[in-house]
């Protein structure tokens, strides 16, 4: 579904991303985990193809997306959901206009009505009925999360990214995002991949993990087995020791 | 020695080389919004409309005060040193009326609407890439260009016309009222506009459309490419003031200079 061969970013000089490899198949949830900086979301927004691929070749399905122009972008975009780390709700849309846009944006098929209906359900499956008509400004951080959720997944998209889907939340609305993200998966069977710094509530969400520290991966593979993985950085970041490589 | 020569040829070839980037992304940014434009077939009326409301509506009075000032200030001042000459004032008024159409209202509300509109625009855009709104509609495929920038740069161009028009009426009133409150010059004297040509009238109203133009798609490119943070969008907006002034008063200066050299009677 999603194959890195050798993908490599810089930017103003500088190596954000060195050699990434990995494969992400249909139906997979993996968790990207490492320190903060060392290019988890560069790496998200790479395969969303917002930023480009410097060296190596990146594939969405059967697509090599490394070099592909911003016209051509455009279809592969629209197979990925992405929550943003800052949710990105557009300020000047209501809720209901927000999780409604990218469905609005694409030949769907359906008329306007029916849009807006699907973002109802959208947005009451994810907890928010009778908040459509709120603007963004009006919803605390838990609900904007929401929100951002509801929009990530109303195109049904193959791939969907979450870009810390829990942060500043409380630990009960943590727990409440994460069974809802469950849910969302059980019925798409979409590639999902998460970045969060809460290892311990992302750890009991995903099935996979790819551990990354300046721009190299130290770690790819089940999430039971990270455990047992040698590498001192990952020992360290696992364990939150103060003594380390870090 | 050597090393401190390198550097600074690096310095030099990095600054060199900005700037090119710089004016080519500039370029990308105003071609992609013509093109919207012909592309534009009123799906986002409302958008248009409101940004007419936010450029027109919300600069009248700062566009009334300023100009009308401005234009009491010179007349007075004119017939003040003329009167110290030759004290005859009948050409006072048919001399500001042309100059105000081709000249000074033109760059004047222009340079208004710059600091005004471009800051307004740069800061919206600046806030839309730091909150990442703008990747969040480029994931939808939508272009931040046409979605953005084209409803603005319509309901600019729109709007710096018709507020040059209604700048130059006040300011042409302010400075009869001055002349004649101040120094008894009749109005039937002041308001000739034999002096106006066609050439005049179609430099003015250019120069009007173009500095419209050219203030959202600078503004929207300084907006465009904020740096991180509430810092970036702070310079994101300094940037916007400058550039778009610094674009208007070139543009001026190349219309007037061509303008003189084919429409215009001096």
């Amino acid at each position: 579904m999603i194959t890195l061969k050798n993908v490599s970013c810089k930017m103003s000089g500088k190596q954000i991303l060195d050699g990434i490899t990995a494969t992400f198949n249909k139906g997979e949830i993996w968790g990207i985990i490492g320190p903060p900086g060392c290019g988890k979301s560069m790496l998200m927004k790479l395969i969303c193809g917002l930023y480009p691929v410097t060296d190596g070749d990146l594939y969405i399905e059967s697509e090599n997306i490394a070099g592909m122009s911003e016209v051509r972008l455009v279809p592969v975009r629209r197979k990925i959901g992405m929550l943003f780390q800052n949710n990105a709700l557009f300020d000047f849309m209501n809720v209901w206009e927000n999780v409604a846009f990218p469905l609005s944006r694409m030949n769907s098929g359906l008329s306007p009505e029916e849009i807006r209906l699907k973002a109802f359900e959208r947005l009451k499956a994810v907890g928010l009925g009778g908040s459509e008509e709120k603007m963004p400004s009006e919803l605390s951080g838990g609900m904007r999360k929401r929100v951002g959720v509801a929009r990530a997944i109303i195109t049904e998209p193959p791939v969907i990214i979450y870009d810390e889907p829990t942060a500043g939340l409380d630990p009960v609305t943590t727990s409440k995002i994460y069974d809802l993200l469950n849910e969302i998966q059980s019925r798409s069977q979409s590639v999902v991949l998460t970045i969060s710094s809460d290892i311990i509530g992302l750890r009991s969400f995903v099935k996979n993990i790819l551990f990354i520290n300046e721009g190299k991966i130290l770690y790819c593979g089940p999430e039971q087995e990270i455990d047992h993985c040698t590498d001192p950085v990952v020992y360290q970041f696992l364990r939150g020791l103060d003594e380390g490589p870090l | 020695m050597t090393g401190k020569l390198y550097e600074m040829t690096a310095n030099l070839g990095g600054f060199v080389t900005g700037i090119f980037a710089a004016a080519l992304s500039l370029f990308s940014i105003a071609m992609r919004t013509f093109r919207g434009v012909f592309r534009f077939r009123g799906r986002a009326q409302g958008e248009v409309l409101k940004q007419m409301y936010l450029i027109g509506n919300r600069s009248l009075i700062f566009v009334t005060v300023t100009l009308g000032a401005l234009g009491m200030v010179l007349v007075f001042q004119v017939c003040l040193q003329i009167n110290k000459i030759t004290g005859d004032q009948s050409q006072v008024g048919p001399e500001f009326i042309k100059g105000m159409i081709h000249a000074f209202v033109p760059i004047l509300t222009a340079m208004m609407l710059a600091t005004r509109v471009g800051a307004g625009i740069a800061a919206e855009t600046g806030s839309m890439v730091v909150t990442e709104q703008i990747d969040a509609l480029r994931m939808t495929g939508v272009d931040p260009v046409d979605f953005i920038l084209v409803p603005r740069f319509i309901a600019s161009v729109v709007m710096t016309f018709v507020l040059g028009v209604y700048a130059m009426v006040i300011v042409i009133v302010a400075g009869a009222f001055m002349a004649h409150s101040s120094f008894g010059v009749n109005y039937n004297v002041f308001f000739v506009f034999d002096k106006v040509t066609g050439g005049d009238l179609f430099i003015g109203s250019l120069k009007l459309i173009v500095h419209g133009g050219a203030i959202p798609i600078v503004a929207g490119y300084c907006g465009l490419t904020t740096g991180r943070g509430s810092e970036g969008v702070g310079n994101a907006t300094t940037r916007a003031v400058i550039n778009s002034s610094l674009a208007v008063i070139i543009i001026d200066f190349i219309i007037s200079g061509v303008g003189l050299l084919t429409v215009q009677k001096i």
